[in-house]
């Protein structure tokens, strides 16, 4: 109980609105990659391993598009344009199509036959393959990175989002001491760049005299910062962040469009409905399950290259792993083959984990989306969309 | 028909079985036939010294730099002493504990007098089990966790011990970057990152800093939001990651991202040290501080000569992290000790590399004797500066973090604890 | 006659053990005889997982998770207590006993509570919950300073017993092999087959399920006590997700529903890494693959699945020329491996990279997975067993007129 108290005594409520925009902003990649589960799932009704690797391999693509556009590790370009990122989008789109329709060619579909553990067996398979044997091929020790240089600069900056101003006077002393700290850096960094080569501690005594100075208005600004941070409510948001929630919507608008609004969507719909009957009137289920899979898995190789490009975390052939699970268990959430619920289910979950993360717990965040998924499983195997007649007993 | 096929496959099966069971028996025999081998003849009269490297996995460039700098000394050793030559045998620790510790036996089973090895603290501490039981002396490369060598009299190591790291790192903190309130983030899974973590609050908090917050995440994780919002809400002066730099890059990023300060410097240990990071931090990583080994822009002769011999060897390129250098030393540690031993016996070995007197190692002047296996390395700190290189900032010698030099660590009065 | 048979039967497997322990001591040194340890374990492993998965037809992968349960319950126990309640209880071995059975209660509690679900759930619902469920109890554990937290559980007493290892590991066939010849046994097997009608039939499915749970959870907790004391130090990297999958794969391969070709497929596989380790390159050297090599086997085996499942499907002949036209696609498949390899040096980065062989261990395992799903799902040994009735009839001239399995 004493440590409930104190717990919650610690929780920074300040830190909470911050912490719910992170989390949006993960779920929406979690959402991308779930839609691809949950129609699979809807159509085959196989829980597809795979779906992980598949967002793996689409970062690596990203990163292979990324370095033939000029910017490896050790290019010095510096001017890119938002049309390298679309190109690598694309690439990284289409190849992950591929490489869906390939597995279920090859994999999926002789299994279709069998039971349906068998075909979970063969996906789990498939999953090894690709973690195990990509690791092979594909560089992943040290993991490599995308070059940051190739997003726009206007997009690697932040914005701050005040929903709460600090008062007036903390305000103010804010603006006086940042003042004279910039100009102190300014004249600093102007007198290290006429002076390259020289060392932080080995200042001549003009030098030194600068380096005091700026050193000297550090610390006000600091200490006026914090407290103005503390009277004040401010979301830092990365523009990198928002360009991904944009895209996921845009993303989703047009796979509800293709779902919704054309031919093959309503073939999707219907073989999704009843196998066989929509193979009577007419449907051509193996195509039908191409497109599907062609979906999921350019959906999944969007949110990878954006997490790749716009995160820009080291690259490992085992980095698609915990994703997969999580979305999967946000496809569950929100009720497995049903797309909303794919959407809905990716964006709790983003916020879950970030809240657990802002409970102080962040070595269970992983664990978090496995208790998540039993709870469901057990208590309400339709999800939350879904209905709650349970198919699966 | 049924039967037939039952006895087709259990026919096969069963012969399959046996044919790799002898196959098994060929090369698993200590007495059978000769295993592995690298460089030096294969004369079956020749020491055999072992070396346990993380050839894949997480830990690779580490470990193989370690193989590539413990291979030259041998080279070097073996063309000096054409009669006496020494074989170079290693094992691939696949950067888990466990394999590791199986490795060294492996090593141990097919003759090595000395396993060399690891670059990591917790692959380290699990060899130590079988070369302590085995009575093997064991040379570690870069493994820094302070208790290591606590309770066992068969490993050293020629790196300094996160004792010194900490310190250095506060010391450096406090006093030249002036520094009050550090916040903490450490690697929950790693050994070495939660001893590093611990050494730098002890000693940060006793010049009279103040650690003002601590979050923790764990190997492999690639979104740090969360905990740098924590972080940026408790205001630091200060930053230290004391993980390793798959990680740190992507924090140091996603931390100018939230809208730490790049007023703001991040610290770190020699976990950090390899030519990724600058890759994965990108331009927010550039001005922040470390503490590493050894500098490849040293000018001193040890270094340069090392460097020389370095490239020439391995097709131009310098090694990529301190590791090559820490490599050599410990296989330089290993032989110079066998010219000094009584016999070529681990045990005979083992007292050679104890008494083990000022060698000048590539990394630093390296004495065991009477330290328990810790040597009094120097440390050094440097800037990831513009150029995407490690710049040389301050060095701090074990005089200067401990002032009493006579001081070991106190474990080293204490007899090794018993085995349960 | 009965129990006679019994008795001798069982002291017979209990000598085999100590032969295997002796034999085992003079062939190979402490390393070697840690690879006929872990090869033991992992039939244990196997073969309780294969009443779990293919006796009973619930599809549990989360195994490790008992194995480590086992592994630190037991260790924690032993680091405590060792010291004190050795002596007391008659030696080491008898604290393992003692141990093992420890870890095999722990374990069957944790076998019960993953057992529940199976009760609502089906199929592949199932085996994401066992998988879960087994990852919850390796980060929780992982997070525990008690149990060594990330960092490792050593000083663990270390009792390195052989015989004890694949005495267990006799006691688990054993086991199973009598369930099936029990009425009650094949209740289970009525269960994994039509768990509708066998309810219809009278069998009390629920309790047949969370026994098939709590039994083999039970085995894979000794078998995890065993391994904690053989090896002294136990991390919960030991325990990962890939050991889970590893054990699946030796069930699937050997055939799910047999325990003779869990057995063989355990044996197989556990030695596999090592003797991937082992080989050098004909200098001595540590042997490398590259990158285009590797592809092209790759490319190969796939033609070889593809040829494979196109002649089994289409193609109706009799044995023997379908084994026939079996070879002729391997050959054809070699072949094609061979045109392909041509293009596949051409792509100029795959020749540089260096693979270990080692490495290619999980590969490997994903790859024998995947063609053993695709050519063969039912396993190599199918439902079929190795038995003395069996073996009789190879010898004797006539054959007997039904086949038993």
């Amino acid at each position: 109980m004493g440590h409930g108290v104190e717990l919650l005594a610690a929780l920074n409520l300040r830190t909470l609105p911050e912490q719910l925009a992170n989390g949006i902003f993960l779920g929406a990649i979690y959402a991308l990659i779930a839609l691809g589960y949950t129609m699979v799932y809807g159509i085959l009704r196989l829980i597809n391993f795979a779906h992980g690797e598949v967002y793996m391999l689409g970062a690596y693509v990203s990163l292979f598009a990324s370095r033939m556009l000029g910017f490896g590790p050790t290019s010095n370009k510096t001017d890119s344009s938002v049309v390298n990122l679309l190109i690598m989008l694309t690439a990284s789109m289409i190849v992950c199509a591929c490489v869906g329709v390939i597995i279920e060619r090859f994999a999926y579909r002789p299994m279709r036959a069998h039971s349906r553990i068998a075909s979970l067996i063969t996906a789990i398979g498939v999953s090894l393959l690709l973690q195990y044997g990509g690791a092979l091929f594909l560089p992943s020790s040290p993991p490599p990175s995308i070059n940051e240089k190739v997003i726009p600069p206007v997009y690697r900056e932040s914005s701050r989002i005040v929903l709460q101003a600090p008062p007036a006077e903390l305000q103010r002393d804010l603006d006086s001491t940042q003042t004279i700290y910039l100009d102190a850096k300014k004249k600093y960094d102007f007198y290290m760049s006429t002076h390259q080569g020289v060392g932080e501690f080995d200042l001549a005594p003009d030098g030194q005299a600068l380096h005091d100075k700026y050193k000297a208005s550090l610390a006000p600004f600091n200490a006026a910062q914090a407290k103005a941070d503390e009277r004040s409510v401010v979301i830092t948001v990365r523009h990198a962040d928002i360009i991904i929630l944009v895209t996921s919507v845009v993303l989703m608008g047009v796979l509800t469009y293709l779902v919704m609004f054309t031919k093959s969507g309503r073939a999707m719909r219907a073989v999704s409905h009843d196998f066989d009957s929509a193979a009577l009137m007419g449907v051509n289920v193996n195509n039908t399950i191409t497109f599907t899979f062609v979906l999921g898995s350019a959906l999944a190789g969007a949110g990878s290259m954006m997490q790749a490009t716009l995160k820009g975390p080291p690259l490992t052939t085992f980095f698609g792993f915990t994703p997969g699970v999580k979305a999967f268990v946000a496809a569950v959430l929100g009720g497995i083959g049903n797309i909303p619920g794919a959407v809905l289910g990716g964006l709790l979950m983003g916020v879950a984990e970030d809240f657990v993360i802002w409970l102080g717990y962040s070595n269970y965040s992983d664990a978090i989306a496995f208790v998540i998924l039993i709870i469901v499983l057990l208590f309400r195997p339709g999800g939350i969309l879904g209905s709650s007649k349970v198919e699966k007993v | 028909m049924l039967t037939r096929n039952l006895n087709y496959r259990l026919w096969a099966g069963a012969g399959l079985l046996a044919a790799l069971f002898l196959a098994g028996c060929k090369s698993d025999s200590g007495t059978g036939g000769s295993s592995s081998s690298t460089t030096g003849n294969t004369a079956s009269g020749s020491i055999k010294i072992g070396l346990v490297a993380a050839l894949t996995g997480d830990l690779k460039p580490w470990g193989q730099d370690s193989q590539s700098g413990a291979k030259l000394m041998v080279e070097e050793y073996n063309k000096a002493n054409p009669d006496k030559k020494v074989q170079l045998l290693v094992e691939d620790s696949t950067s888990k504990p466990e394999s590791g510790k199986s490795a060294a036996e492996k090593l141990i089973s097919e003759g090595c007098v000395v396993v060399l090895g690891e670059v990591a603290s917790g692959i380290s501490a699990a060899m130590k089990e079988a070369t302590t039981s085995k009575q093997v002396p064991q040379i570690a490369v870069g493994a820094t966790r302070t208790d290591l060598t606590k309770d066992s009299d068969y490993i050293f190591r020629v790196c300094y011990t996160d004792a010194l790291q900490g310190p250095v790192m506060a010391k450096f903190a406090y006093e030249k970057l002036g520094l009050r309130n550090v916040a903490l983030v450490t690697d929950e899974k790693q050994p070495y990152s939660v001893g590093l973590s611990d050494s730098f609050r002890t000693a940060f908090t006793k010049f009279g800093g103040t650690i003002v917050d601590e979050q923790k995440y764990n190997t492999g994780q690639t979104s740090f939001s969360g905990l740098l919002t924590n972080v940026k809400a408790k205001n630091p002066d200060g930053v230290f990651c004391s993980g390793y730099f798959t990680e740190v890059g992507p924090i140091v990023k996603q931390a100018r991202e939230a809208g730490i300060q790049k007023s703001v410097p991040f610290l770190g240990g020699d976990g950090w040290d390899s030519q990724e990071i600058v890759n994965t931090g990108g331009d927010a990583i550039i001005g922040s501080y470390f503490c590493n080994h050894y500098n490849n822009k040293d000018k001193s002769d040890a270094v340069q000569s090392f460097l020389q011999k370095w490239t020439a060897a391995y097709g131009g390129s310098l090694p990529g992290t301190t590791m090559g250098a820490l490599g050599y030393d410990a296989a330089g540690v290993a032989l110079d000790a066998l010219k000094r031993a009584k016999s070529s016996s681990a045990k005979d070995l083992r007292d050679a590399i104890d008494a083990t007197d000022n060698y000048h190692g590539v990394s630093g002047d390296i004495t065991l004797k009477g330290r328990h296996g810790d040597p009094p390395k120097r440390a050094i700190v440097v800037q990831l500066t513009e150029d995407k290189q490690q710049t040389f900032v301050k060095a701090y010698t074990f005089e200067d973090v401990f002032p009493s030099t006579a001081a070991t660590p106190p474990a080293a009065s204490t007899p090794p604890a018993a085995k349960k | 006659m009965f129990w006679p048979k019994r008795i001798a039967s069982i002291a017979i497997g209990i000598g085999a053990c100590f032969l295997i322990q002796a034999v085992a001591g003079k062939m190979f040194d402490f390393y070697g005889l840690r690879l006929v340890a872990l090869a033991g374990l992992y039939v244990t492993l196997a073969v309780s997982l294969n009443l779990i998965n293919g006796i009973t037809g619930q599809f549990s992968i989360g195994h490790a998770a008992f194995y480590q349960i086992g592994a630190y319950f037991t260790g924690y126990l032993s680091i405590h207590y060792f010291a004190a309640g050795a002596g007391k209880v008659g030696g080491p071995v008898v604290w393992l006993i003692a141990m093992m059975i420890v870890g095999a209660l722990g374990a069957t509690i944790a076998g019960f509570v993953v057992g529940l679900p199976s009760l609502r759930l089906r199929g592949d619902y199932l085996a994401i919950v066992t998988l879960g469920f087994g990852e919850i109890l390796r980060i929780i554990v992982q997070n525990q300073e008690a149990l060594g937290g990330a960092y490792a559980m050593k000083d663990i007493p270390t009792i390195q017993s052989l015989w004890l290892v694949w005495a267990l590991a006799f006691l688990c066939i054993a086991v199973c092999r009598n369930l099936l010849k029990t009425a009650r046994g094949l209740t289970f097997v009525a269960v994994r087959e039509d768990e509708v009608a066998s309810a219809a039939m009278g069998v009390d499915v629920t309790k047949v399920k969370i026994t098939a749970f709590m039994v083999g959870s039970a085995f894979a907790g000794a078998a995890g006590a065993l391994l904690a004391h053989y090896e002294g130090l136990i991390t919960p990297q030991t325990f990962a997700m890939d050991v889970s999958f590893i054990i699946l794969t030796m069930v699937v391969l050997g055939g799910t529903g047999s325990i003779t070709g869990s057995v063989v497929a355990a044996i197989f596989l556990s030695y596999l890494p090592e003797y991937l380790r082992n080989l050098k390159a004909p200098d001595g050297g540590t042997l490398y693959v590259t990158g285009a090599t590797c592809l092209q086997w790759m490319l190969t085996i796939f033609a070889a699945v593809v040829l494979i499942r196109w002649i089994s499907r289409s193609l109706q002949f009799p044995l023997v020329q379908r084994l026939g036209l079996y070879a002729a696609a391997v050959v054809g498949a070699l072949v094609i491996g061979k045109l392909l390899g041509f293009g596949v040096n051409l792509i100029s980065g795959l020749a540089a990279i260096q693979i270990d062989a080692g490495q290619l261990r999980m590969a490997i395992f994903a790859v024998a997975l995947i063609s053993v799903m695709l050519i063969r799902p039912q396993g190599i040994f199918a439902h079929h067993e190795l038995s003395l009735t069996w073996l009789r009839g190879l010898v004797s001239r006539k054959r007997p007129a039904e086949v038993s399995a």
